[in-house]
C-alpha cells in the first residue's frame, strides 16, 4: 500500500472521486495534459540577479506546485506528474518508448530496474488507453497507468 | 560523565575521562585548520570585504558575540555547547559536530539520535554523488553567459533518475512585490539577502532546458561518500542562514566554491582575488584543483530540435513543418510513402516544434488537439535507434574572460599605436570554440591611441555592447537584437575628431547557412559629442553586415546608415578578420570607413589580442 500512497502522490492520482482537490486547494494534481508552463519569473530577473522569489524551500515544505503533502514524501513534496509541463514530457516518453521522464516515473514508482523496460513498452503499447483525450489530467493519467498495469501479469504487483 | 557514555567500553571510557579531565583544546590552533576556517566562511582574501571574517551576515549562524570577526571564539563557544549529550544545539551544527568529535575524539554512539528535524531532513538527502550544474548561455540572451550555476545531489553514484535528484542553489531571496527594475538594482548593489535552498532537480531541467531552452552542463565532482557528508551536514547548518549577496564577487558561484570547499578545505579553490565570477571560473576553478570526474551534456528542448531535425532531409523537414500546422497529413499519401521509422520522426520533429512554441503561455485547445495526434502518430510507426546528440565544445575550454590588445595602425595618414583592455567577454569575431554561435557580450572595454601628433588620446570606453544574432531556421523565428552604449571619438569637423557618448541599438533578424550568419538591424542612436552643433543629435537608420564564425578563422563586413534629425548623415563601412594564433591569443585586422557630410575617415589596424582570467 505504501508504494501505491508514493506512486499517485508522485503522479498526482486521485485515490477518492471527492470533491476537494487531492492535496489541498492551489495543488497541481488537477493539472492538464499541455498545459502551458508559467509561474517562471521574468527571466531577467532570474538570469541577472539569479534571485528566486519569495521563500527559498528546503527540501522540506511543499514544493511550487502547492501540494500539502503531509511530509511523509519525497521529492520535496512535489509530485512529478502534477509538476507544471512534467505531463507533456511522459507522453511524449511513453510514445516514443523510452526517455528520461519515463525513467523517473519507474524510479519513483519503486518498479524494479528488471522490470523497467517492460514497464516502458507495455506503456508504449497502451499510450492509447492512457492518455484518452488532449485534456486528460494528471490524476486520471495515474489512475489509468494502473489500470494497465492491473492487466499485466509483470506489473499488477506494483498495484495491489 | 553520563552513565550512557561509561557503558561504550573501558576503552572509550579512558578517552573520554582523558578528554575531559585535559585542559581545554588549543581553541586557537584549531580554529586555523582549513576545515573550521571553511565551516565558518572565513574570506581568505578572496574578495575585498571583510579579509579574515566571516562572510556569514547573520547572528543565528554564531554562538560567540563576537563569532564572526574571531573564528577561535566561535570554536570554543561551539565546544562548550555542542558538547553536553544530547543537546539541542547539536542538532543545529552537525558539521561543526562532526569537526569537534573528529579532532577531539568525542565518541558516542549515535550523537545525534535526538535530532528528528535533521534525521527526517538527511533521509531525503541520500548521498551518492555531487554534481555541478552550469545552464550554459541561451539562443538570444547573451547575458545569459554570465549564468548561473547550482549543485545537484544524487542519491547513487551512478543516478539512473536525476529527474529526482536534489538540486542546491544559492539565490538572492527577493520580495515578490519589487518590480525588475528595482530588483535588478538592488540585486547588483546587495541589497537582498542569498540563501541556500533545496529542491527538486527536476524543477531546475524545467526552468532552464525546457522554458529557457539552455543547454545544460553537468561536472560530477570527485568526492567521496564521507566529503559529501561534510557538505550535507553543513548545507543543514546554512538552512535560513543570510549571506549579502552581490553579483559581482560574492555571487551563486563563489558560494558554491565555498561549499565544496567544506567537503575538501585543502582544495585550491578560492585562491587568489576572485572578483566578478563568472560560472565558466568556477567550473576551470574545480578542474584545476583535480575534483571533476566526468562531465555531461543535457541538451535543452531547442538543442534537441535542432539534432532531430538534422537527421531529416530537406524534403522530409518540410513535411513536418507542414504536420505540425495540420496533423492530418499523416493520413496522406505524401507522409504514407515514406518508411515507418522516418514517418516516426517527421512526426516526432512536428511535434517538439509545436511544443516548443507553445510551451509557454496560457493552454490552447488547438494547439493541445494538435499535440495529441501528433504523439499518437508517434506512437503508431516504431521508432528508429537513438542517436545520442554530438555535445558541442563545453563552455570551460573556451578563452579567457578578460583580455588585453596591442595594436598598430594608420588613419588618415597618421599612424598610431593602440593598447587596451576589455574586462568581459566575447566579440562576435573572438575565437569562438566553446562558445554559442552568433552570441556577443562585451563589458567594460577601453581603447588608448597614441598619435603622432596628437599623443595619447582615449579611443573609445564600451560600458556595454551585447549583440545577439539568433538565426531564423524551418521551427524557430527568434527577434535579433543589439545594444552598445559608450563613448567614442566621433568625426565633428573638417578631420577633426571629438569624443562623444552614445547609447544605440535595435531588433533585425539573422540567418544561419554553416558557418556564415548574415543579418540586418534596425538602428537607433543618442549621441552627444562636445564641440559638435547640436551638441547631442538622434538618428535612426540601419545596419546590414554578414558575420563567418568558423573554429580556425572569424571575419565580418558591415555597412551601418544613420540619417539623424539635425539634417546630416553618415555611412560607415567596416571589415574585420580574426585569426586565433593559439587557445588565448588572437591576431586581428581591422578596416572602416566613414563618411559623413562631405568629409570622410579611412583607418586601419593589426592587433594582438590576449585572453586571461
Amino acid at each position: 500500500m505504501k508504494k501505491i500512497i508514493v506512486a499517485a502522490a508522485l503522479l498526482g492520482s486521485s485515490m477518492s472521486a471527492s470533491a476537494v482537490a487531492p492535496g489541498g486547494p492551489g495543488c497541481g494534481w488537477g493539472n492538464l495534459l499541455f498545459e502551458g508552463s508559467s509561474g517562471l519569473p521574468a527571466h531577467l530577473l532570474a538570469t541577472i540577479v539569479n534571485g528566486t522569489s519569495g521563500n527559498a524551500t528546503f527540501g522540506m515544505t511543499s514544493g511550487t506546485n502547492g501540494c500539502d503533502t503531509g511530509g511523509t514524501l519525497t521529492y520535496s513534496g512535489n509530485s512529478l506528474l502534477a509538476m507544471n509541463g512534467v505531463l507533456e514530457e511522459v507522453a511524449q516518453d511513453m510514445a516514443v518508448g523510452h526517455g528520461e521522464a519515463l525513467t523517473a516515473l519507474t524510479v519513483a514508482m519503486q518498479i524494479d530496474a528488471s522490470d523497467r523496460d517492460h514497464f516502458n513498452s507495455v506503456m508504449h503499447e497502451n499510450f492509447a488507453q492512457i492518455f484518452t483525450r488532449d485534456d486528460v489530467s494528471s490524476g486520471e493519467v495515474m489512475e489509468n497507468i494502473n489500470a494497465v498495469m492491473k492487466h499485466d501479469d509483470r506489473l499488477s504487483r506494483y498495484v495491489s | 560523565m553520563p552513565a550512557a557514555r561509561a557503558a561504550i567500553g573501558l576503552c572509550a571510557l579512558v578517552v573520554s575521562m582523558v578528554a575531559s579531565a585535559a585542559p581545554p583544546p588549543d581553541f586557537k590552533a584549531l580554529a586555523a585548520t582549513p576545515r573550521w576556517q571553511a565551516l565558518m566562511h572565513v574570506n581568505p582574501g578572496a574578495t575585498l570585504r571583510g579579509v579574515g571574517t566571516s562572510y556569514v551576515d547573520d547572528d543565528d549562524f554564531f554562538l560567540a558575540a563576537d563569532g564572526k570577526a574571531d573564528p577561535a571564539a566561535e570554536l570554543r563557544a561551539t565546544w562548550q555547547a555542542l558538547e553536553p549529550e544530547e543537546g539541542q544545539v547539536r542538532c543545529r551544527f552537525p558539521a561543526r559536530y562532526r569537526f569537534l568529535a573528529e579532532q577531539l575524539g568525542w565518541d558516542e554512539a549515535a550523537p545525534l539520535a535526538h535530532c528528528d528535524d535533521y534525521l527526517a531532513w538527511r533521509e531525503q538527502m541520500p548521498i551518492g554523488q555531487l554534481v555541478l550544474v552550469f545552464p550554459a548561455a541561451y539562443l538570444n540572451s547573451p547575458s545569459s553567459m554570465f549564468g548561473h550555476t547550482l549543485l545537484r545531489l544524487d542519491a547513487t553514484p551512478e543516478p539512473d533518475a536525476v529527474w529526482l535528484s536534489r538540486a542546491i542553489n544559492f539565490g538572492a531571496q527577493a520580495g515578490g512585490a519589487d518590480n525588475s527594475l528595482f530588483y535588478i538594482w538592488r540585486g547588483l548593489a546587495g541589497g537582498y539577502p542569498g540563501q541556500f535552498s533545496v529542491t527538486s532537480y527536476v524543477e531546475k531541467i524545467r526552468d532552464y532546458a525546457f522554458v529557457e531552452n539552455r543547454d545544460m552542463w553537468e561536472y560530477a565532482l570527485d568526492l567521496d561518500a564521507g566529503e559529501i557528508d561534510w557538505v550535507v551536514r553543513h548545507l543543514w547548518e546554512l538552512r535560513g542562514i543570510n549571506f549579502d549577496y552581490y553579483f559581482f564577487d560574492e555571487n551563486c558561484s563563489f558560494r558554491l566554491l565555498e561549499l565544496i570547499k567544506v567537503g575538501r578545505p585543502h582544495a585550491p579553490l578560492m585562491t587568489g582575488l576572485r572578483f566578478a565570477e563568472l560560472p565558466v571560473n568556477t567550473v576551470r576553478a574545480l578542474y584545476a584543483a583535480d575534483l571533476v570526474a566526468e562531465r555531461r551534456y543535457r541538451p535543452s528542448k531547442a538543442g534537441e530540435l535542432e539534432a532531430l531535425s538534422a537527421r531529416l532531409d530537406r524534403d522530409e523537414r518540410a513535411l513536418a513543418e507542414a504536420l505540425r500546422d495540420d496533423p492530418d497529413l499523416a493520413d496522406s499519401r505524401r507522409f504514407a510513402a515514406h518508411a515507418p521509422t522516418r514517418r516516426h520522426l517527421m512526426a516526432q520533429l512536428a511535434y517538439q516544434a509545436l511544443r516548443l512554441r507553445n510551451r509557454e503561455g496560457a493552454r490552447d485547445p488547438d494547439v493541445a488537439r494538435k499535440s495529441l495526434a501528433l504523439l499518437r502518430v508517434v506512437q503508431r510507426n516504431p521508432a528508429p535507434a537513438p542517436e545520442p546528440i554530438e555535445p558541442p565544445a563545453a563552455p570551460e575550454v573556451g578563452h579567457g574572460t578578460q583580455m588585453a590588445t596591442l595594436g598598430a595602425g594608420r588613419q588618415d595618414g597618421r599612424d598610431f599605436l593602440s593598447f587596451g583592455y576589455r574586462l568581459t567577454y566575447h566579440d562576435l569575431f573572438d575565437p569562438m570554440t566553446g562558445f554559442l554561435p552568433g552570441a556577443a557580450i562585451e563589458g567594460l572595454d577601453i581603447q588608448l591611441r597614441v598619435d603622432e601628433d596628437e599623443g595619447l588620446d582615449l579611443e573609445s570606453l564600451d560600458l556595454v555592447n551585447i549583440r545577439s544574432l539568433a538565426p531564423r531556421g524551418n521551427f524557430i523565428k527568434p527577434t535579433s537584437w543589439f545594444v552598445h552604449a559608450g563613448l567614442e571619438q566621433a568625426p565633428v569637423a573638417d578631420e577633426e575628431r571629438a569624443l562623444g557618448g552614445f547609447v544605440q541599438g535595435g531588433p533585425g533578424a539573422s540567418w544561419r547557412f554553416g558557418d556564415l550568419f548574415p543579418y540586418v538591424f534596425a538602428v537607433a542612436r543618442l549621441e552627444s559629442v562636445s564641440g559638435a552643433n547640436p551638441d547631442a543629435a538622434l538618428g535612426g537608420g540601419a545596419e546590414i553586415g554578414v558575420a563567418f564564425q568558423a573554429e580556425s578563422v572569424q571575419w565580418g563586413v558591415h555597412a551601418r546608415w544613420l540619417e539623424f534629425t539635425s539634417h546630416f548623415s553618415r555611412l560607415r563601412t567596416g571589415l574585420t578578420v580574426n585569426l586565433p594564433v593559439s587557445h588565448e591569443n588572437a591576431l586581428r585586422g581591422e578596416c572602416s570607413h566613414e563618411t559623413w557630410q562631405s568629409d570622410a575617415v579611412t583607418g586601419c589596424s593589426v592587433s594582438f589580442r590576449h585572453f586571461f582570467d
